[in-house]
Order: structure tokens, then sequence, then C-alpha cells
């Protein structure tokens, strides 16, 4: 009696732990199973930096504490830069030694870090598996792309952003339509909404139907990738040395942007800017915009409120959809000791144990397997919409001159819209520029 | 042992006994040393390290690689260059002119005795005081569709003009804001020449019966000349260095029509991590920089030749 009241109490025990532990994140993805490495036992500092954006920043630095309270002997510092900066100050601080042991960096900015040689591969025995594919197994199809190098997963990414479209209900109901059964699937049924949707009085425009973005020339190639892929074309060839801005593809999608962009929308005439992308958006003045599951909060902290729907981004052939994923990953510095890269990388695993969180804390999308099934990402609203986009995404155009290509993309696109030039004689420049860039 | 060592003291002391002028000389010199240690390490060091790193490829993390003047010659064959030289040089143009003229003409009328003058002059004095980046976001919002510049010229019946989104009036929309910003610094300055010509002058000239406009001719604009020196150069090398304005306003765009030479040099070391490009445009503008100075000091020491 005695030993089967041990058994049951054993059996309890074991059974209370199992489910604390399952209920904490059932969904996540880099979870330590097995540890397959020895957690150092000296007192090690390190320092992580990442770009700020105050909910991010906040759950951040509530994993810290919680790190701390797991390894007493390992202190975490902090260092916030803006997102426009943090590409500069990371870039000079590691070309003078004093980079961070984990550092936060835009996807598409990891492959120029890579070839400088400062990215440690991630360590397997801190997630407990045996190979990168394992670990690329975790994430949905294409989820670790833009930090896989030579067959290595260098960056784990904490957001992989959809580019969805986004649509302001109030603004649909007083053109007559319905949010839901008029939601554009395809860029020809988007045009078609122009006349309903876009507003001039004299010479003012004072709504626009949708819009492109050209506050920056880096949103500008974050829009012409998908749309020239889902011609069938791309920009740049898998191994970043070849460029296709002037292919018939390419031509194409900067054709339609250029057509979507007289029948819906007035660049000339925007209040939008590279720190508020969204505003015309939120302000009521555009009716359709493109952006990610980021800007959920903002909407929903403008006049907008939760009056938006959203659908995935227009395609050229819904049957074939095509979309774009961009993000910010951890990545961690090769330049430090061997015992700080073990520590960083189990932080690193640490912070993102619970996509969920990050989801409901910060609003942000980890491209993990699973992740829908929360029931954070349940209440998250058109949470399914985004996580189809993903699925059909293929990431941010990855270049060590990413800036340059996005600036020629830019150059082009805003010749096209503002001066009135012939796309085809705007891609031939940045088709040349781009070759020039790329021969160096 | 003992002699040689008071031999050896005696020829010191005197080494050190020096004339006065010489002692004061030497104070004088140990006095500017420290400001010239800082001027020499922190200006003169980097201005070398920047020709030096022009001959070379740099991204700032791996090592850099000698290429001699290829930065160069790359450089006057790369049309992007050459169009952000030009909007330089129109900027330059077209907002230094503006501020030279209205600059004087506003000293010499607050040197006149004016009602209010005292609130005149630090009203016409506030841009200056202002952060570039305040006059940057504030005028991005004056210049917008149904900003306050487009809802004055709607008064005289002037269709909006879209000023920072298109690359014909983007550039005139920044140069504007420099002419704004930069016209009351340089009035302060000439008021300051207006009020150190001897007042005796204009009186004698009186007496002669001059009119208005001669003794300006005449009188005003002779002895204006060194300051009028001192704001052409000036103006002419912090309009050369423009970059907060066109970098927080247009970025450069829209298809770089405000891309000016230091935003341009940002972009390529820090957005493109090409410090060797980038340092080879610093060298061309500083280039541009001592031309211009030189040619301006050449012009006005001509007359007096």
């Amino acid at each position: 009696m005695r030993l089967f009241k041990r058994f049951l109490a054993v059996v309890l025990l074991v059974s209370v732990t199992w489910i604390c532990s399952s209920t904490v994140d059932a969904a996540t993805a880099p979870k330590q199973t097995k540890p397959g490495f020895a957690f150092p036992t000296e007192n090690i500092t390190i320092e992580v930096w990442w770009h700020e954006y105050g909910p991010f920043t906040a759950y951040v630095k509530e994993l810290i504490e919680a790190y701390k309270k797991l390894h007493p002997n390992v202190t975490v510092n902090a260092t916030i830069a803006s997102s426009t900066d943090m590409n500069q100050k990371l870039t000079v601080a590691l070309a003078s030694g004093t980079g961070p042991d984990i550092m936060d960096a835009d996807a598409s900015y990891y492959v120029a870090y890579y070839a400088k040689g400062i990215l440690e591969p991630a360590n397997l025995g801190v997630f407990g598996v045996k190979s990168y594919p394992e670990l690329a197994a975790r994430y949905v199809s294409g989820g670790l792309a833009s930090g896989t190098f030579d067959g290595k997963i260098y960056t784990l990414p904490y957001q992989g952003n959809s580019m969805s479209l986004f649509i302001n209900n109030k603004l649909f109901a007083a053109a007559g339509l319905d949010p839901k059964k008029d939601a554009p699937k395809t860029w020809k049924d988007l045009m078609a909404l122009g006349p309903k949707l876009k507003k001039v009085e004299g010479k003012r425009t004072v709504q626009k139907a949708f819009e492109f973005p050209y506050h920056s020339p880096r949103w500008q190639l974050q829009d012409l990738q998908p749309l020239t892929e889902q011609f069938g074309g791309k920009l740049l060839s898998d191994d970043g040395k070849t460029a296709y801005l002037n292919s018939p593809e390419t031509l194409k999608a900067l054709t339609l942007w250029r057509d979507v962009t007289k029948a819906c929308g007035d660049p000339k005439n925007t209040k939008s800017t590279a720190s508020n992308p969204n505003q015309d958006f939120l302000d009521g003045f555009t009716a359709m915009w493109i952006t990610g599951p980021w800007a959920t909060p903002q909407v929903q902290a403008s006049p907008i409120k939760n009056d938006f729907t959203v659908v995935g981004l227009p395609q050229v052939n819904p049957a074939k959809p095509h979309t774009m994923v961009y993000g910010w990953a951890w990545g961690v510095n090769k330049n430090k000791p061997e015992n700080s890269k073990i520590v960083a990388w189990d932080f690193v695993r640490f912070m993102l144990s619970k996509p969920d969180e990050w989801l409901a804390k910060a609003g942000f999308v980890q491209p993990i397997k699973g992740v829908s099934e929360t029931p954070v990402a349940k209440k998250f609203p058109f949470f399914n919409v985004h996580m189809k986009d993903v699925q059909t995404a293929t990431w941010y155009m990855r270049s060590e001159n990413v800036n340059e290509i996005a600036q020629a993309v830019g150059r082009a696109v805003d010749s096209v819209v503002y001066d009135d030039a012939d796309p085809k004689t705007a891609l031939d420049a940045a088709q040349a520029q781009v070759e020039k860039i790329l021969k160096k | 042992m003992s002699a040689s060592g008071s031999t050896q003291s005696r020829s010191l002391r005197k080494l050190f006994r020096l004339n006065i002028a010489a002692k004061q000389a030497l104070f004088a010199y140990a006095i500017i040393l420290p400001t010239l240690a800082v001027i020499v390490i922190f200006r003169f060091l980097p201005m070398l390290q920047a020709f030096y790193i022009s001959l070379h490829e740099y991204d700032l993390i791996r090592p850099p690689t000698f290429i001699g003047f290829r930065n160069f010659i790359d450089l006057v064959q790369d049309p992007l260059f050459l169009q952000s030289a030009w909007v330089s040089f129109i900027y330059v143009v077209f907002s230094c002119v503006p501020v030279w003229v209205l600059a004087l003409a506003l000293a010499v009328l607050f040197n006149r005795e004016i009602r209010a003058k005292n609130f005149f002059r630090s009203a016409t004095f506030m841009p200056v005081v202002m952060p570039a980046v305040v006059n940057a976001v504030v005028w991005t919002f004056m210049y917008h569709q149904d900003g306050v510049v487009n809802t004055i010229l709607a008064w005289f019946g002037i269709d909006p003009i879209p000023w920072l989104r298109s690359s014909k009036w983007a550039l005139w929309a920044v140069i504007l804001i420099g002419i704004w910003r930069a016209t009351p610094y340089y009035m302060v300055i000439f008021l300051a020449g207006l009020q150190a010509i001897p007042q005796r002058y204009y009186e004698a000239a009186q007496i002669d019966g001059a009119s208005s406009w001669n003794q300006f001719r005449h009188i005003t604009l002779p002895l204006l000349k060194p300051t009028t020196l001192l704001v052409m150069v000036m103006s002419v090398i912090v309009a050369l260095k423009v970059f907060a304005v066109p970098l927080i306003m247009t970025g450069g765009g829209p298809a770089d029509a405000t891309r000016v030479l230091p935003l341009f040099i940002y972009q390529t070391a820090f957005e493109f991590f090409k410090m060797g490009r980038a340092a080879a445009m610093s060298v061309f503008l500083f280039a541009a920089v001592m031309i211009f100075t030189i040619f301006q000091i050449r012009l006005f020491s001509r007359g007096e030749d």
C-alpha cells in the first residue's frame, strides 16, 4: 500500500510538472529539449543590443530579469538604439571591437555581417538538436532562410512580418463597399476600387484609395520585390551576384505600380515618413495600405480603432500567391569568448521560447510552426491572414549591397511616379547602377 | 664632480635667462598649447586620416585595402556623384546669394532708428535659435498640401504645390528653408559691421549733399568689405555642408532631387559602408570649399592691391 502511495505521488508529481511546463508554451520552437552542452558556472557578463520600440524593449527587459533569476552567475547588460541608427552603431562598434555579444539587426543586413565573419553559428546543443535542418524544422517553411548561410543557421528571427493589405472599414462603408466581400484579391480588383475610394476636390486629393510607399527606398524595395516575384521574376539571383532590375517581369511590376498609383493614389500628398510610415492610413487619408502585423497596435490606438480588416497581399495570379516577409533577428558575435557565446545563444533560446508572449507583448510574429494555435494568436486580429502570407513569402532581399540596391529601386520608382519617366528607361538606369555596385 | 655639476647648472641657468619678450612668447605658447593639441588631434588628424582612407577600400570591419586613386577616378565617372555635386552647387548658389542681399538689407533696416527695433531684431533672429531638426519637422508640416504655405497660396488662387514630393519643387523648398534660417544669422554679422563704421563719414557725406544711395554705395559697401567677405565665405561653407534639413525632410529624394553632397557622403559611409569612397567624396568637398574660399578672398583683395 505504501509502495502504491509512493508510486501515485511520483506519478502525480511528474504529471503536474509536465502539465505546468506544457502550459507555459505549447507551440514554442527553439526550446531546449535535452541539454547538449555544459552551461558555464563562472560569472559571465554578456551585452545585448536591440532597436528601440516601446513594447519590445519592455518585454526584453522582462526576459533579462527572468533569465538572471535562472542563472544568477550571468549578468546581461542592455544597450538600446533607434532602428534607423542600429546598423550604423553596430557596424562601428564591431569595427572597433566593442560590439555586443548578442546583436539585433534587420534580417537583410546579416548577409553583410556573415560575409565579414562576425557571426557565430547557432549552438545546436543549446537548442537540443543534432543538426541545422532539425532546428529549421521547428519553423514554417523558409522561416529561417534570412539567417541561413552555407547550410548553417546563424540568426534567429523574433519577428517575421508578412506584408498584408489593411483596409479602413469606415472608408469602405462610406463608398458603399463591404470590406470582406469587396476586398481586392488581385491588383486588377484593387485598381477597380480606385474610382470609388479616391476622392479629389478641385486639385486637392482628400482621400486616397491605396498608396504604395514613398517615404523610404527600403519600403519601395519591399513592395517591388513581391510584385516582381508575382510576375515570375526576381530582382537578384540567389547568390546575390546578378541583378534583374530591367527584366520583363520587373518591368511589368513597375508598370503595374505606376498604373495602380494613377488609379488609386497621389504620392505627392502624404504625411507618411520614415519614422511614421503608416501615417496616411492611420489618419484615414488612405483607405488601403500594405503593412505588417506590427502595425496592428498602432491602428488600434488610432481613430480607426478596431474598425479595420486585413486581407492577403493582392496578387497577379491568386492561384500562385507570392508575398514577402520582412523582419529582425538575433545574432551572436563570433569574436567573443567561448563561454560568453554559449550563454549568448542560451539567452537567445530563452528569449525566443515563448512566441505567444512576443505576440501579446510586442505584437511580433515569429515564423514558427504551431504559433497560430496559441490562445494569444487566436485573439490577435487577422493573425491567420498574416501567417498565410508568411507561408507564401520569400524574405526581403539578402545582399551586402541591399541599401544601395534599394536606393536604385527607389530612384527608378520615383522617376516613374513623380517625373513620368518611362519604366523601361528607369529600370535600365537602375540595372546599370546595380551592376556597377555588384561588379565591385 | 661637484665643480662640473655647478658648471652644468650655470649653463642651464644661462640657457633659461631669456628676455621678457621671449618669456612672454613662451608663456603664450604654453597657454595655447592644450588648445592647439586638441585642434591638431581632433581636427587635423581626422582630416589626414580621411585622406588616407580615401586611398583604400574599407567597409569598417574588414581591413582596408590600398587601391590608390581608384575611388577618385570612380567618382568623377559616377553620374550619381556628379548629380549630387550639382545639387549642392545649385543649393549653394541659390541659397547664398539671396541670403547676402536679404541679410544686408535687414541689417541696414535694423541699423536705423525704427520703432520696436529690438523686438523685430529678436523676432528675426528666432530661426537661428531653433535647432535644424525642429525647423525641418515644422516646415515639413507647413509644406503639406493643407499646410500654411499652400493655404497662403490658395488665397491668391494658386493650386497646392507638392513642395517636398516633387522632384521639380523639392530642392527649392529646401533652399527656401536655408535662406530663412541663414539670413538672420548673417544679418547680425552685417549689423556688427555697420555699427563699426564711424558716424562722422555719413555726417560729412550729408554735408556734401550725398544721397542715401550714394552714401550706401560709397561709404557703407566699401567699409563693409571685410564683413562681406566673412559672410560670403562662411555662408558658402555652411551651405556646402547642409545635411540635417534634406535628410529629415526628403531623405535626398524624390529621385535624388535633394541629395546634397554631405547627405550622399553620409549614405555612402554609414548606409552603404563604403568608407573609402565616402572619404574620397569628403576630400572633394574639402577641395570645393577651399577653392570657393580662395576665389572669394582673391576677388575681394583684388581692389586693395
